[in-house]
């Protein structure tokens, strides 16, 4: 029983040490969120997007994992083309992301694309909870990426 | 009568001993086990005790009691410059006032504790940016004015107790020695009533040059200060593009919250001296606000990257 109580004792020391750590970054509903992104799929199948949606796929499997799994994009819960914008540019301002405009629009133009058909739900959830006007420029902000690369 | 018992009892099969068989626990038990041996160990752990008795016991004697009580003046001063200290400063300079190997310079030891209380205001007030010798040792790095939004009395708990820690031998410092100092190097920073006329960008510029964000950041957020290691090449990352980046919303709220952690460059490398402050007990709602203001009105014109 001894060895018992060491090894729980140990158990939950480390569950408390790891409790603390995590407040030091971030706060625990931010990691559970990232958390629960990464245990997702790492990988897309983009065999049905059009030839160009395929080119930024390899262009942001590439970049985006310098600094993150690529699970936390892929699994997420951002899906309007308002807020992948934001979070390109976030990325991209980053000292030393080697994410240039054209690439982060490459990066922005696939992740709208996928979001309209892989995340369609999450999407149009997203779209009907928006104000007239936001909806309007969210939806002709899709309509654009998909008339760039839509039959070609 | 007797015949007969006898062959009754002849007919049963002869009774057998009981033994003992080799049956199992249920598993719950197990489980109900570690269930209440993880929670005693957390509950430990959370109350710190041990098993010491000291802990558990009451007091002996009122006497006893006594010593643990907060005393006035002196040393009600530095208990609550202590308590600061590790909320604020502690942080990088440790609870030992060791500082961080090429990270963070030491206190302990320090001439610069030990100054004249003017010259020793200064840096929790504005930062500290540049070469500075140390105890003998060159140091060249960055600190943010961490103190800016302590109170009088609390400036000057900290700094008491830093001047008579860790074997530092000096001064105590008043409350009134901390506004006297603060008074004398306030120059030209707004007043109240100017700060109130000015719109809210003006008004975020002034808090931004108040709390020091620029020690870090560069002037109006043109960036940055080498960040040893930092994976964002190993600068502090500039702030004229924020407005790309984030929602008002999301600004300040990554502005409370800091950034602890910095993320490495190479991962076996030293870790990164400076980092995000956690500004939300510092900076109040309408700073932050006015803050981001500020931040968002750096953006440089026609750099819009067309998505």
């Amino acid at each position: 029983m001894i060895h018992w109580n060491k090894k729980i004792l140990f158990v939950g020391l480390l569950a408390l040490t790891i409790t603390v750590r995590a407040d030091d970054t971030l706060d625990a509903a931010t990691q559970a969120r990232i958390n629960a992104f990464e245990k997702g799929p790492a990988t897309i199948d983009v065999s049905k997007y059009p030839q160009g949606i395929q080119d930024n796929y390899a262009i942001f499997s590439q970049k985006c994992t310098q600094c993150h799994k690529l699970s936390r994009p892929i699994n997420s819960d951002y899906a309007l083309p308002d807020e992948w914008s934001r979070y390109v540019k976030r990325m991209m301002r980053k000292p030393g992301s080697g994410i240039d405009s054209s690439d982060g629009k490459k990066i922005y133009e696939f992740l709208t694309y996928d979001s309209s058909v892989r995340k369609k739900a999450l999407l149009d959830d997203k779209l009907a909870k928006l104000t007239p006007e936001e909806k309007a420029a969210d939806e002709a902000k899709i309509k654009e990426v998909h008339d760039k690369y839509d039959g070609k | 009568m007797i015949a007969s018992d006898d062959n009754k009892k002849s007919c049963r099969p002869p009774e057998a001993e009981p033994t003992a068989s080799g049956g199992s626990v249920p598993i719950w038990i197990f489980i109900l086990t570690l269930v209440l041996l993880f929670f005693g160990a957390v509950y430990f752990d959370r109350h710190s005790g041990w098993f010491n008795k000291l802990v558990y016991t009451p007091f002996q004697s009122a006497d006893e009691l006594a010593i643990y009580q907060p005393k006035s003046g002196e040393a009600a001063m530095i208990a609550h410059g202590k308590a600061v200290y590790e909320s604020v400063c502690g942080t990088c300079h440790g609870s030992d006032g060791l500082g961080k190997p090429d990270q963070v310079p030491p206190l302990a030891g320090s001439e610069w504790v030990s100054k004249d209380i003017p010259s020793l205001v200064r840096v929790p007030q504005l930062g500290l940016n540049g070469p500075i010798k140390v105890a003998g040792k060159d140091w060249n790095l960055a600190m943010a004015p961490m103190g800016a939004g302590l109170s009088d009395a609390d400036l000057a708990g900290v700094l008491t107790y830093i001047r008579q820690s860790w074997g530092n031998r000096s001064s105590t410092v008043s409350t009134d020695d901390v506004k006297a100092a603060r008074a004398a190097i306030s120059g030209n920073a707004p007043s109240t009533e100017q700060l109130a006329k000015m719109t809210p960008m003006e008004r975020g510029h002034a808090l931004f040059q108040k709390y020091g964000c620029f020690q870090c950041h560069g002037q109006d957020g043109k960036g940055g200060v080498t960040n040893t290691n930092a994976k964002t090449a190993e600068q502090v990352p500039s702030l004229i593009y924020v407005a790309d980046g984030y929602t008002k919303d999301e600004l300040i709220a990554f502005v409370s919250r800091g950034e602890r952690v910095i993320p490495r460059m190479n991962p076996n490398g030293p870790e990164p001296p400076h980092f995000m402050p956690k500004w939300g007990p510092i900076i109040n709602t309408n700073e932050l606000s006015d803050i981001a203001d500020f931040l968002f009105s750096l953006k440089p014109k026609g750099s819009d990257v067309g998505f």
